[in-house]
């Protein structure tokens, strides 16, 4: 999932044990409240409202009490639950059918009412493949269905992998095995879409749905009665209303759903002002900003506000190095960078310690006992250096290996692009600083964060030697979302590109491709580990930190249990005291 | 006792560069029914001394000494909204540059009837009458469509004749006229005069007429007053002052006349180099340096306003020295 | 007629320059933005086609000039799928209201304060304003209204006086409110122009009062209010107002930064968001309502100017 503007890399890897049983609701004991409105403050807007097209985390955390998708990953649970499905998925022999049966009595919000049905998920994914809703992961993780459009089609077309045989239960025909995929049935994507009242939106150039949604959840975006979202639950770039669903039924839901209702405040454009907003009690929670320095300084040396910010290990962020452009193409001089270069430095830049540890490789602390260990463990550190301040003299070995005399670099100088909040330009600088140390001058150029990744570090041959401001978070809870499309050789498009360092190394390749097939879990977490330690190993790219994503709730927000996959409140599990 | 009197006027300004004397020792007086020519180059202060009459010079930078006396009534000590009921009503002015004058964005007959309303009780609709019956008593052809007309929409001619209907709105006792044909052609520099004649002739006011041109005053002045430098250097009846003229600067102010019925140019004997800043003025006599009769004991003393005549005076050692007369009052 | 002619060539120019300077200039590529990280080629590939994107430039001008012209529609927004048009009108009363109210108050200190300063040159008033106009024109906007914020926002404030960021309601859903939410605002953009206005009017002011025809008032014997109210402000505004008139039209063409920084749901902030999201439709839109407004204005502010001084005719 791409990382929303300042706040750094966001992930979350959660480690899926199988589909656990549901667990009914936990809403009970004194410490929850029913009622009140929740307030949440965001920066911008979110991307999308309607489930197929939102691909944006803060869009994520709105709509996931909205729209129920097959399966979803609670508060508190941290496994993924049959949602929409009745339970786990059965896999066949061959691993290529895979059948979901759908649970009764979930009923479409107003004006729609009538019961979700089996066909509702088909074409709720179907709809995903074309132009008009533009989706960007339907390819990505879905695109083994068989029959799925290789070019995406204008408008919704059917899919001829996805069937239902009756009305409550689906069938995936799948082109190969995919260990992903049934990961993958958390995806908004799932969530259920009723195509009598939606495909005249849909058949548009750019489809209304969103505007005109129906809700499964125990919440909907606030709408007039001929079912019009915009302006009544949705006003772009002013306000998002979730009112609480009448059709909702808890009975088909585990759910507890305290809240009356939440808005989404957007527009506080200053992290500053609103992060003080939310401390004074004016709003409960920062979406889609992070604190700024000053206000994390304030809360973590003031008392009576450390129960105001909480922090979630959520991601990796990293420095791409270019490995199809000199001198980056040379494994001596990745290394050489690696060590040179002063992470601890780079976490000072980035906020100090509070935003996370500094990663060492890319699989973060959160799959500690899933199996990662096989890969050398969390504490795996094939570049170590003091207090990771970075080592001169292993670097200038590595250079003198590259063929540099006296370990000093004498090449032309390279280009860094990095985004331009100050946080990333002075990362920028602290990176500029270290490889000086070997003889190495880097030029700076700070662009947005947009044309960053669109016009530089994701056009493969506009590629800078360095991208230093680059992260990524897993869109659900199996390593192939963070490893795959980011270090994969077969992932390297003209445009688009999120292989950063371009790697394209055949071994690699082919343990990922071996991986992604492996049903049993434990088993393919320790493919993935060792996948991980490969990756280090080149030097592609120097892992930074697993970050933390720090927000901040006001007094009234009961602050147990309430972390969901994005580290943010699970709206439908928080209740005000 | 003279209707409007002046008395010892000083006027001096304060200003970055220093303090500037304009007018020092200003006597003159003014009778109904009478003109009086106030000449001198500019500079001079004949325009501030008009204008202190009326305490349009006052300001918190203004000194202003000497009387100026209205039927008796000290003006200089007036306070401000007594002397403002006076401007207008008592006492008319009419300035030199009528475009600049008049306020360019208000038609005339509003302006003129501003005047009338300033003073009188009358209705908005009365003092337009007014003011068409004004702009027709000044000559001015069909005033019911002139009333409506913006200044720029008039001649130069017509402007002063507008000025002068609104001058004259209250019927004042004495009329002020400064510099009232400077700004415009000479054919119609002619008809302002006649037409100032022809008004003081029917009403009866008194005519303060302040130009540069002696030609001007000479025509209609019953007395002439010539000031230099912010003093007065010569004064007295017309017949004195241009008839027999003695400060060497009246008579170069006589020579500089054009005459009508010649070539022009060619008859203009103007007055060799230019007046003094007031700022620094040439010690003793102010003009002096001008003064082809100068003598080395000009520039020491200045010199005294002593009567060479029944109402003739003169400030001049050198052309009227051996006066048997006493002057008037000793000077500082 | 002519001048029309010229406004409208004026526009066009403008819509092309912006056409111009986001097509050829770096900034994210739209079809990608809208596809998103993992979108395969192909998809991008139907984007482009689908917005256009991959007709020449000049065909795509033409297409946007056509449908502005004949129906004044500015598209759809790449990123949000709603007319443009819709979007800026939705906003702009909150934008008419900044401006709006900015002005009204600007001129509301500016006329006293210009006024004395004019009749007591280099008093204490005078140097006063002269103080807060350098410091409100020179401090920055975006700094100066957090400072307003940290002071006297309701929500986080020192002294919580007023409604803070993001409390703006419309009008006419509460006047009470709405007025609250804009006082800081105001406040942060009238400042600086009142200060600037203060001084112009003192300056013209002071000027008009040596003129001719205010001696020519005084003759008149007039009142000294009527003298400086009816003559000398009469003729000194005169400019003022048209000057004004041009920047009430800059400011309703959007306020960025104080709508940024007081989280107001107006044009300008539409504009900022529409170019973070390289949203080429809605960036148009609000650069033609902009030029719309600028140009209106200075039409307007030449209008005013022959209206209120009779020399001038068009």
């Amino acid at each position: 999932m791409r990382v929303p503007g300042q706040r750094g890399a966001v992930l979350a890897l959660i480690a899926i044990v199988g589909v656990a049983l549901l667990v009914a609701s936990s809403g009970t004991g004194a410490q929850h409240k029913r009622g009140g409105t929740l307030i949440l403050l965001s920066a911008g807007d979110v991307d999308y409202v309607d489930p197929g097209q939102a691909y944006y985390s803060f869009s994520f955390q709105v709509l996931k009490p909205v729209h129920r998708a097959l399966y979803t990953i609670p508060a508190d649970v941290l496994t993924a639950v049959p949602d929409v499905a009745a339970g786990a998925p059965k896999v066949s022999g061959d691993g290529k059918t895979i059948t979901v049966k759908i649970r009764r009595g979930i009923r479409f919000s107003p004006p729609v009412n009538r019961e979700v049905v089996a066909a509702d998920v088909k074409y709720a994914i179907e709809r995903a493949f074309s132009v008009s809703l533009a989706n960007s992961y339907a390819v990505a993780y879905f695109g083994v269905i068989a029959g799925s459009p290789a070019t995406p089609p204008k408008t919704p077309k059917p899919i001829s992998g996805i069937k239902t045989p009756d009305k409550y239960t689906i069938v995936f025909k799948l082109k190969e095995p995919s260990g992903a995929f049934v990961d993958a049935l958390v995806m908004p994507i799932t969530a259920p879409v009723p195509k009598e009242y939606a495909a005249k939106y849909d058949d548009k150039t750019t489809t209304e749905y969103g505007f005109h949604q129906v809700a499964t959840g125990p919440y909907m975006l606030a709408n007039d009665s001929s079912g019009n979202v915009k302006g009544v639950g949705y006003t772009p770039g002013k306000l998002i209303k979730l009112v609480r669903n009448p059709n909702w039924s808890a009975k088909t839901d585990f759910r507890p759903a305290y809240l009356d209702g939440v808005e989404v405040r957007e527009g506080f454009t200053d992290s500053s002002v609103a992060s003080r907003t939310i401390l004074n009690g004016g709003a409960d929670q920062n979406a889609d900003f992070g604190p700024p320095p000053a206000i994390i300084k304030q809360v973590t040396t003031t008392p009576s506000l450390r129960d105001n910010m909480y922090g979630w290990p959520l991601g990796t962020t990293y420095v791409g190095l270019n490995t199809q452009k000199a001198p980056f193409d040379n494994l001596n001089v990745r290394r050489a960078a690696t060590f040179a270069l002063d992470r601890n430095a780079m976490r000072l830049a980035y906020g100090g310690p509070i935003t996370g540890p500094i990663a060492t490789h890319f699989i973060g602390p959160d799959f500690a006992g899933k199996g990662f260990e096989a890969g050398g463990g969390l504490e795996f550190n094939p570049f170590p250096s003091p207090n990771f301040s970075g080592s001169v003299a292993k670097a200038k070995a590595e250079l003198k290996k590259a063929g540099f005399a006296n370990g000093v670099y004498t090449g032309p100088a390279v280009t860094a692009v990095v985004s331009n909040p100050p946080i990333t330009v002075n990362q920028g600088k602290v990176l500029a600083a270290s490889l000086a140390k070997i003889g190495m001058k880097v030029n700076l150029k700070a662009v947005t964060t947009d044309a960053m990744y669109t016009k530089f570090c994701g056009t493969p041959k506009n590629q800078p030697e360095l991208c230093p401001s680059v992260g990524w978070l897993p869109d659900f809870h199996d390593p192939v979302t963070l490893l795959y499309v980011t270090f994969s050789g077969k992932f390297i498009p003209e445009s688009g590109n999120v292989n950063w360092p371009q790697l394209n190394d055949p071994k690699i390749n082919a343990a990922m491709e071996k991986a992604k097939r492996i049903k049993n879990a434990q088993a393919r977490y320790t493919a993935w580990g060792k996948i991980d330690r490969m990756i280090t190993l080149t030097a592609g790219a120097i892992p930074l930190q697993w970050t933390n994503t720090l927000n901040l709730v006001s007094d009234r927000v009961v602050v147990a249990k309430m972390k969901d996959v994005q580290g943010q409140l699970d709206l439908a599990f928080t209740s005000l005291k | 006792m003279a209707l409007l009197e002046l008395r010892d006027l000083e006027v001096a300004f304060r200003t970055r560069e220093g303090i500037v004397r304009a007018v020092n020792d200003v006597s003159l007086s003014l009778d109904r029914g009478r003109t009086l020519g106030l000449v001198g180059e500019s500079g001079s202060g004949k325009t501030v001394t008009a204008l202190t009459i009326l305490g349009l010079t006052r300001s918190e930078q203004t000194e202003i000494a000497g009387e100026v006396l209205l039927d008796g009534v000290d003006l200089v000590t007036l306070p401000e909204s007594e002397l403002r009921d006076l401007r207008g009503r008592r006492v008319g002015m009419v300035f030199q540059d009528p475009l600049s004058s008049l306020h360019p964005m208000y038609r005339i007959g509003w302006q003129i009837a501003e005047a009338v309303r300033a003073h009188e009780r009358v209705s908005k609709k009365a003092a337009r009458a007014r003011a068409v019956e004004l702009i027709r008593g000044v000559g001015i052809p069909s005033p019911e469509a002139r009333v409506d007309a913006y200044p720029h929409e008039l001649s130069g001619g017509m402007r002063q004749r507008v000025m002068i209907a609104m001058a004259l709105a209250l019927d004042p006792d004495v009329l002020i006229a400064d510099e009232p044909t400077s700004a415009l052609d000479v054919t119609v520099q002619a008809q302002i005069l006649e037409l100032l004649a022809r008004l003081q002739s029917e009403t009866g006011m008194a005519l303060l007429v302040v130009s540069h041109d002696l030609g001007v005053i000479a025509e209609h002045a019953d007395e002439v007053v010539v000031m230099y430098a912010g003093r007065v250097v010569e004064q007295g009846t017309r017949d004195e002052v241009i008839g027999a003229a003695i400060h060497p600067y009246t008579l170069g102010l006589l020579e500089s006349i054009p005459h009508v019925d010649g070539p022009r140019m060619a008859q203009l004997t103007p007055i060799p180099g230019s007046p003094p800043s007031a700022v620094d003025l040439p010690p003793g006599c102010a003009f002096h340096p001008r003064c082809t009769y100068a003598r080395p004991s000009c520039a020491e003393l200045v010199p005294a306003l002593l009567r060479v005549g029944p109402d003739h005076r003169v400030a001049c050692p050198v052309l009227a020295p051996t006066s048997p007369l006493t002057p008037d009052k000793p000077r500082r | 007629m002519r001048r029309l002619a010229w406004s409208a060539l004026l526009i066009v120019l403008v819509i092309f320059l912006t056409f111009l300077v986001f097509y050829e200039l770096p900034s994210a590529d739209p079809a990608q933005l809208r596809a998103g990280r993992l979108a395969t080629p192909a998809l991008v590939a139907e984007i482009r086609e689908k917005f256009g994107l991959d007709r020449p430039f000049y065909e795509q001008f033409w297409i946007y000039m056509k449908s502005v012209v004949t129906e004044f529609d500015l598209g759809y927004s790449y990123y949000k799928n709603v007319p443009v048009r819709e979007e800026i009108f939705a906003r702009l009363p909150a934008s008419i209201s900044v401006a709006v109210g900015a002005f009204v108050l600007w001129l509301a200190i500016a006329l006293p304060v210009g006024i004395l300063t004019a009749l007591r040159p280099r008093s204490r008033t005078d140097r006063a304003v002269t103080g807060m106009t350098l410091f409100f024109l020179s401090a920055p906007t975006y700094w100066l209204g957090l400072v307003m914020l940290f002071l006297f926002a309701r929500d986080i404030g020192r002294f919580p006086l007023v409604g803070g960021a993001g409390t703006y309601v419309p009008l006419s859903e509460n006047p009470k409110a709405w007025f609250e939410s804009l006082i800081l605002p105001w406040i942060v953009l009238a400042f600086g122009f009142a200060g600037l206005y203060a001084r112009m009017i003192g300056e013209n002011l002071r000027e008009v009062m040596a003129l001719d025809y205010v001696r020519t008032a005084r003759a008149k014997g007039l009142s000294e209010r009527r003298v400086v109210v009816r003559h000398g402000l009469r003729a000194a505004l005169t400019p003022v107002v048209t000057l004004a008139a041009l920047d009430l039209g800059f400011l309703l063409g959007g306020t960025i930064l104080v709508e940024t920084v007081f989280n107001i749901p107006g044009v300008g902030r539409y504009a900022v968001e529409a170019i973070q999201n390289a949203d080429l439709p809605a960036i148009q839109g609000t650069v033609l309502f902009g030029a719309i407004f600028i140009i209106f204005a200075v039409l307007v502010a030449d209008i005013l100017y022959a209206v209120l001084d009779p020399r001038v005719r068009y």
